[in-house]
């Protein structure tokens, strides 16, 4: 098959307004994603948070669209809106959100049907993401990154078709953060997800992406490479 | 202690759990609401939970005639089917119940807003419909507070006075609740048979704040 009739796997252009008080922040973003990791890259408070909560459903688009592969999860014009709980979309976000009255396998099973079959499903990602001597540990025993682990996990067990990762190394030391990056590019190329990644880091966004947008006061200013956007700042 | 000594104890904590089976569903579902829904009208019905937290109790029981007594508009609606509330125990439910009300919304509603919105957004995305998130996520998150809210209207309720005398009266034998019953026996010289209804109220409240306090931690272990 050729490979450039496949549709993009990710093609969105979003509007939305979301309110902080009494002041509205805008954020107009345009994106379109071929295949791998896509960086949506700025400093903090551009909307790149906003934008990959817009992208699974989780805030109210005013307009544009939001194309996964040939799939339509959001189209303001033919008033389409998949909402969050059917995008099958993983999500990460920075804080990890780990739900603390589960433990570390509670916590990767918690998106999976009760049962054996969920069981195992959570055990080989726990498996995987090489988390198996945590599986009974509560969330707030854990380090950073072994937070980041779980998260992901849980993020990969409901099978996801986008991954959204939420600045997914911030929270990690220095020692952790390589191995980390190593695990999610790995769990991404493994599964050939698409993957939307927020960072403020330019060595993190040269290393996990394949394409990058850069964001400036809520829009979308630049896309490309990452090198070439990096060296062209 | 006879059977008029014990009656009183025994509405009085009748009156009380059916108050707050009837205010609990309601309650919580509107803490739920008030602290996650935003729509045009969240404030105004933000000041009429806090109303009969804020009223006296006589004017609240004033209402309460107003509304179910025989010329009120559903106490005529129950006229005419033959059922009247004044006066009755089922009118004292409804006074504690209304009474109760804002202390267990208002104290169940800051617990529920203080769980993570984050938790509810990652909860979305893998899989849960919103009422599956508010019973696997918002209410196991909550639940310390909600039986905080939950304890603290049974408390309220048990202690109701001036609704209940005003819309259930205090007949004896029927609606005489503990609070009633104190107030009756201090006015007609009866200091022991008072102290009695203190010494219990005193006693089961305590009891009931002390159980709850310790229940979280109890069932953390």
């Amino acid at each position: 098959m050729n490979e450039t009739s496949l549709p993009p796997a990710l093609d969105a252009r979003l509007s939305l307004r979301v309110f902080d008080g009494s002041s509205a922040f805008v954020v107009e973003a345009e994106l379109a994603l071929p295949s791998g990791v896509l960086v949506l890259f700025g400093p903090s408070g551009v909307g790149k948070t906003l934008t990959l909560l817009a992208l699974a459903g989780l805030l109210d688009v005013r307009a544009g669209h939001i194309r996964l592969g040939d799939e339509t999860l959001f189209d303001a014009a033919r008033g389409v809106c998949v909402p969050a709980h059917r995008r099958r979309v993983g999500y990460v976000p920075q804080g990890q959100a780990l739900f603390p009255f589960l433990d570390v396998a509670e916590n990767v099973a918690f998106g999976l049907p009760r049962g054996q079959a969920g069981v195992a499903r959570a055990r080989a990602l726990i498996d995987e993401l090489e988390i198996s001597h945590l599986a009974s540990a509560h969330p707030t025993a854990l380090s950073g990154g072994e937070r980041q682990r779980v998260a992901l996990a849980r993020a990969l067990a409901v099978e996801p078709r986008l991954l959204l990762l939420d600045e997914p190394f911030a929270s990690v030391d220095e020692e952790g953060r390589a191995s980390l990056r190593g695990v999610v590019a790995e769990v991404v190329r493994r599964r050939g997800i698409p993957a939307v990644l927020v960072t403020h880091d330019a060595s993190e966004a040269q290393a996990m992406g394949d394409h990058m947008v850069r964001f400036a006061r809520g829009r979308t200013i630049a896309a490309g490479a990452p090198r070439a956007l990096l060296d062209a700042r | 202690m006879t059977a008029d000594d014990v009656f009183p104890v025994v509405l009085s904590l009748r009156v009380s759990v059916a108050a707050l089976a009837v205010i609990a569903p309601v309650g919580v579902t509107l803490a739920v609401v008030q602290a996650r829904a935003r729509y045009p009208l969240r404030r105004l019905v933000d000041a009429l939970i806090f109303l009969p937290l804020i009223l006296p109790p006589s004017v609240v029981g004033f209402f309460l005639i107003v509304v179910f007594g025989r010329e009120g508009p559903i106490g005529s609606v129950l006229d005419a089917f033959g059922m009247r509330l004044a006066f009755t125990p089922a009118a004292a439910v409804i006074a504690s119940a209304v009474v109760a009300f804002p202390i267990l919304v208002k104290t169940a509603q800051p617990a529920i807003e203080a769980v993570p919105a984050e938790l509810e957004a990652v909860a979305r995305t893998l899989g849960l419909s919103p009422l599956e998130v508010l019973a696997r996520v918002t209410l196991p998150c909550a639940w310390r507070g909600i039986v905080a809210a939950l304890v603290l209207g049974f408390a309220r309720a048990l202690g109701e006075f001036g609704a209940t005398l005003m819309f259930a009266g205090n007949i004896p034998g029927r609606t005489n609740t503990m609070p009633l019953e104190i107030f009756s026996s201090y006015q007609t010289g009866d200091d022991a048979r008072a102290a009695l209804y203190v010494g219990v109220l005193t006693a089961v409240s305590f009891g009931v704040v002390f159980a709850a306090n310790s229940a979280p931690r109890m069932l953390a272990r």
